[in-house]
């Protein structure tokens, strides 16, 4: 089912995309860069044909939407800020699908670690910033990393299937936190529900007001470089992809399957709980419930559409931050809903989903 | 006078010339042998004949009619029917359900069972042997499905018969029983089909043969006239040349020992009953056994991936609870019997592939990093002492050819000098000159002191080598004996369960 | 605890089982060709919707129903295309569909009807109920078992139709062979992919059905995350079933109660609501390690 043995197609795929990385690098980059940029633009096509046929102006869509996340300095950095929670979940799929894990928990880690980090940041308030702000990181990751840990060991230990698992479980991890925020947490005399406020010294400084971009962009694109190094030139990298290529023969050398997929999961987790953290300590300054709005499926997006490369990830995190950052704005001006920009990921998905097909569909033809 | 003639049959795949204008025809009423070793071409030239590809040149006549067979709905309807190797059983359905499926008789829009289970007892009657025809077929030995696969083929009223392989799974009483079966179709006109590898089956019950070599027709012979020798020769395409081996000169102290040993296969299903056995060092010991009798299931629990009871001691020290990384480092080498699910990486290239068992330990890591230039070192320096051809460390394996790939495994596994190395089937599928190359680096291990158990469904390959020869039937050892002291038959019959008195 | 609360409970229990047993029959057939369908929730979610715009479109809940089959059919065929024809990644795909049923059913509530998050067309009908005659004056039976709406008894219905195109039909032999044992349909002559079509397009069907008895089955609402992983919940029945419909369809009715317990649980007690309403994602992951450990623990050595 979710095996990380990957079908023969598939294989040969990626064994004629990895000879093509070996034998000219640089072609292969320029390649891949393509291939990307052709889904995106095949997306951005599909959302027009969408919104045509709805009857709204795609043409001042889009350009409502490029402006507000190009079109000037603050609208850059809202790009780079609505980047910087894909960046956590994309490298937490990446990590999870390199290995051959289903792990779509990242979205119940964001919730919980967001908390985590929230709690930490109003029950501290005596710290300094040099002390709560690693702490409330600290928490989160651990909080977020042990909730993907426990599907992890069901699935290391007794197969069960982790897609499933970490489906529900974030159901359960968002409804907890909701009862957090209204319970016992409830700030009283708000209409939303949220919690109080951090302290001031838990929050993330601003890095180009007045837009809210923050610090946790600075630890987002440090996080994807500890997972390039990881995934690259670690003795956790060699076992986590020789797991995702071939479960079977990484057991028959030694390495401890169930124990590589518990650490992955670990990972995976715990970076969808730095997310939360981010968003609460740099964004908000506080828990509101429903703060993500499917950032754990933008995050599998973006990893499936860069085939796991870490380095990848936080590109493609980035053209992905220009699309929702900028469909707020093209929501008011052109009255365009911003989930038009999620029937535009389902669309990349199926794209880069058959990409991998095409090539191989044009060999069978000339079998047999 | 002929029946099936197939002419100037070409067939090339990427990188590989499988058949190469062969001229193949059988007589009506024969048993048709279709001789050569692995790789020869046998099994493409059949999957022509059943449909599976298409030639690339060539054409097919039967009974004196061109014809084209895009596919095995064509074979199947032309009277062409297929036993492959490994049977094309659905597991879950009944016999009566697999040999109707495709054919099921219906009324309405279900299946008119009572219409299906008459042809069928009818069938089965012919032969004298008795099946349950409600049975799922998951649930019979491996000689009742190849029957059950024979017997789907007589539902389509197949006329000619293609056998791949079929011994290589039965012990010697149901060879004996299939041997009858095929005698008593040949009997009634049907064409027969037999492709195999062993010159003793083709001697026993083949009336021609045609021996394939390299995807070339070698020669096409009335068996009666040929001798076991000439027909290898055909084969191989030289006078055979026993290779001798010789023994061992100093075997030393147990390197490796099996007490009490108790596991269950995948199914839950007892396969090791009570193994026990040692190998010492300086000595190959070759474990034979049909395949099933717990073979898999050995190496299994010997590599620590399988639960089992009783004690496994390296030496002197019990490695019972231990796992494999740990069994590695007490000196545990094993080559294993699917190169490419369990003994390779294909999506990665060489380099990456020899350092599975070791990039953990330096020089290759250091502190949490994994160096790949040692790994390239490394590799580039084992395909040098072994001969691996292929571009430089960087190739991918998926590229390699089986014999190269085999090397890959065989040099990853030795290049730590192992005190027991487990090899299983580890020519399995490789061309002559590479099979050599194994028996000798496995020759080598022993003169160098280390323990090696081989496990093989290759009984020459057996008596060359072994210095001591175990035979293994229904999760137990039933024999052991150094091989110039016994015979083939006394090993068949061991292998098929009979016990001396 | 009266007989009257029991009663009630598996009444309840029954109406909210049906949407869960439609989709997780959907899944089974799937499974049975081997093509396990991560899609049901989005597939679900198209109905749901579909089944509410079309049925106010036209102001008949039946052509919504079935424009709602339809619709989900539709959708299961782009997603069937894509794996049987362009061997793309299953689990991909099934995702790719979840999150294009998200978007779209968002997009065109508010394009469509200017609504945001949920929407309930004036005046439009829900599916009517049924009252059987003869066991509805059982006592304590007739209360469970009548009254219900009409896709409650359709549901049931679908196991034992199911059951039968699987074990008597030669369609059920063939999806059962093609994922058992791919290469043996092959050289039987079974026309592989087309089995697989069917399989995924009835699956479909059911998916767009069992949505459909959310938004329209007992009032006529739509809000945007109405199926709330109930198709994951509908594919663990399958495999706590092994895809056999009998246990499967216990198991959906082991799910559906819990549904019903945690709701009676919040407005019997002073639990704050979210609490209950983790119990049956919490049940269904306790139930699959509890099926595999089970597994683990029959293939143990045992001592002799």
């Amino acid at each position: 089912m979710t095996d990380g043995l990957k079908k023969p197609d598939e294989m040969e795929a990626e064994v004629q995309r990895k000879s093509l990385i070996l034998s000219d690098p640089l072609k292969a980059t320029l390649v891949n860069f393509g291939k990307v940029l052709l889904t995106l633009l095949v997306a951005l096509l599909m959302g027009a044909l969408v919104m045509e046929l709805s009857g709204k102006d795609s043409l001042g869509a889009y350009q409502a939407l490029f402006r507000s996340s190009l079109g000037s300095r603050t609208a850059l950095a809202n790009t780079l800020l609505a980047s910087t929670p894909l960046i956590f979940t994309s490298l937490a799929a990446a990590i999870g699908f390199r290995a051959g894990v289903f792990n779509v928990g990242s979205e119940g880690s964001l919730y919980l670690g967001g908390f985590a980090a929230a709690w930490v940041g109003f029950t501290f308030t005596e710290l300094p910033a040099l002390l709560v702000i690693p702490l409330a990181f600290l928490v989160a990751g651990l909080v977020g990393g042990i909730w993907c840990y426990v599907p992890g060991v069901l699935r290391a230990r007794l197969a069960v299937d982790e897609l499933v698992t970490t489906i529900l479980l974030n159901y359960v991890a968002i409804l907890f936190t909701e009862y957090l925020v209204n319970g016992p947490f409830l700030l009283p005399g708000v209409a939303n529900a949220m919690t109080e406020e951090i302290s001031l010294a838990a929050r993330l400084p601003r890095l180009a007001p007045p837009s809210q971009l923050n610090a946790s962009f600075i630890i987002a694109i440090l996080a994807g470089l500890i997972m390039v190094f990881i995934m690259t030139r670690t003795r956790l990298g060699y076992e986590l992809r020789a797991t995702g290529d071939n479960p079977v023969f990484t057991r028959w050398a030694g390495i401890s399957v169930p124990a590589v997929i518990e650490k992955v999961m670990f990972i995976g987790g715990l970076l969808g709980g730095l997310a939360g953290a981010g968003q609460v300590l740099g964004v908000h300054y506080r828990f509101v419930a429903g703060f993500s709005s499917g950032l754990a499926f933008s995050g599998m997006t973006i990893a499936l559409l860069v085939r796991n490369s870490p380095f990848g990830a936080i590109l493609a995190s980035l053209l992905f931050g220009v699309l929702r950052s900028g469909s707020a704005t093209m929501e008011i001006f052109s009255d365009v809903p911003r989930d038009l920009i999620t029937v535009l990921e389902a669309t990349i998905i199926f794209f880069a989903a058959m990409e991998i097909s095409i090539k191989f569909f044009r060999r069978r033809r000339h079998e047999r | 006078m002929t029946y099936v003639d197939m002419q100037e049959i070409s067939k090339a795949f990427p990188g590989v010339l499988a058949n190469d204008a062969i001229h193949f025809s059988v007589e009506k009423g024969t048993i048709h042998a279709l001789l050569g070793e692995n790789g020869a071409g046998k099994s493409t030239l059949m999957r022509i004949l059943y449909g599976i590809y298409r030639p690339d040149e060539g054409r097919i006549f039967l009974d004196g009619k061109e014809v084209e067979i895009v596919d095995p709905q064509t074979a199947i309807n032309l009277g062409i029917g297929m036993v492959h190797q490994e049977f094309q059983l659905v597991p879950s359905l009944t016999v009566a359900e697999n040999i109707a499926l495709g054919h099921e008789p219906s009324r309405y829009i279900w299946i008119d069972r009572k219409k299906m289970k008459v042809r069928i007892q009818e069938l089965v009657d012919r032969f004298g042997f008795s099946i349950n025809l409600d049975q799922p077929v998951v649930e019979l030995s491996v000689g009742a499905q190849q029957y059950v696969e024979i017997i789907k083929l007589l539902y389509r009223q197949a006329r000619i018969l293609i056998l791949d392989e079929p011994t290589a799974v039965l012990t010697p009483q149901e060879i004996e029983r299939l041997f009858s079966i095929l005698q008593q179709l040949r009997d009634e006109g049907r064409t027969i089909i037999f492709i195999t590898h062993k010159l003793r089956e083709v001697k026993q019950i083949c009336s021609r043969a045609t021996i394939l070599r390299k995807g070339k027709v070698a020669g096409t012979v009335e068996v009666a006239e040929t001798t076991e020798r000439e027909l290898a020769s055909l084969m191989v395409g030289r006078q055979i040349l026993d290779i001798e081996y010789e023994r061992s000169r100093n075997i030393g102290d147990v390197k490796l020992r099996l007490e009490h040993v108790r596991a269950n296969d995948d199914r839950g299903v007892p396969a090791l009953k009570g193994i026990d056995f040692e190998v010492r060092g300086g000595e190959i010991v070759g474990l034979a056994g049909v395949q099933g009798n717990g073979q898999s299931e050995l190496v299994d629990v010997i590599g620590g991936m399988r639960d089992a009871e009783g004690e496994i001691y390296l030496g002197s020290k019990d490695i019972s609870q231990l796992a494999l990384r740990g069994r590695r480092n007490d000196g545990l080498a094993i080559i294993p019997e699917k190169r490419k699910e369990q003994g390779l990486n294909l999506a990665t290239d060489i380099s990456e592939n020899v350092i599975a068992t070791r990039y953990f330990k330096p020089p290759f890591s250091a502190n949490l990093a994994v160096r790949p230039e040692q790994a390239e070192r490394f590799a580039a320096s084992l395909m040098d002492r072994y001969a691996i051809k292929a571009e430089g460390a960087r190739s991918l394996v998926s590229t390699l050819s089986g014999g190269n790939q085999q090397k890959v495994i065989t040099a990853r596994e030795l290049a730590d000098e192992p005190d027991v190395l487990i090899a299983a089937h580890p020519t399995r599928g490789l061309d002559v000159a590479a099979a050599r190359f194994v028996r000798e680096e496995l020759i080598k291990r022993r003169d160098e002191g280390g323990a090696v158990l081989l496990v093989s469904a290759d009984l020459d390959e057996l008596f060359a080598l072994s210095d001591r020869l175990l035979v293994m039937y229904d999760g137990e050892i039933v024999g052991q004996s150094r091989p110039e002291d016994t015979t083939y038959e006394e090993v068949g019959l061991l292998m098929a369960g009979h016990t001396h008195d | 605890m009266s007989v009257e609360t029991v009663s009630s409970v598996l009444f309840a229990s029954l109406r909210v089982t049906t949407p869960l047993l439609l989709a997780a029959l959907a899944g089974l057939i799937s499974q049975r060709v081997n093509l396990l369908n991560i899609a049901l929730d989005g597939l679900m979610l198209f109905g749901a919707f579909a089944a509410v715009v079309f049925g106010a479109l036209f102001g008949n809940t039946w052509l919504g129903l079935l424009l709602a089959m339809l619709l989900s059919t539709l959708i299961t065929l782009l997603f069937a295309v894509v794996v049987i024809e362009f061997k793309a990644n299953l689990i991909v795909a099934g995702l790719a569909v979840n999150i294009l049923a998200t978007g779209l059913t968002s997009y065109l509530l508010v394009v469509l009807f200017d609504a945001r998050g949920a929407y309930s067309p004036e005046g439009l009908e829900s599916l009517p109920r049924i009252a059987l005659p003869g066991i509805d004056s059982i006592p304590v039976v007739g209360e469970i078992l009548s009254g219900h709406g009409v896709l409650v008894y359709v549901s049931w219905l679908m196991v034992l139709v199911v059951a039968f195109m699987l074990y008597r039909t030669p369609l059920g032999i063939h999806m059962r062979s093609v994922g058992e044992h791919l290469e043996a349909s092959e050289t039987a002559g079974i026309p592989v992919k087309r089995v697989q079509y069917i399989a995924l397009l009835l699956g479909g069907a059911l998916a767009g059905l069992a949505g459909a008895q959310l938004s329209v089955g007992n009032l006529t609402l739509f809000t945007d995350n109405m199926i709330n992983g109930r198709g994951f919940i509908a594919l663990a029945a399958v495999f706590f079933g092994a895809a056999r419909p009998g246990l499967t369809a216990i198991g959906c009715f082991i799910f559906g109660m819990f549904e019903i317990l945690q709701f009676r649980l919040q407005t019997a007690t002073s639990i704050p609501a979210q609490l209950p309403q983790m119990l049956p994602y919490l049940i269904v992951v306790v139930v699959l390690t509890g099926i595999n450990l089970q597994k683990r623990r029959r293939k143990v050595v045992k001592a002799e």
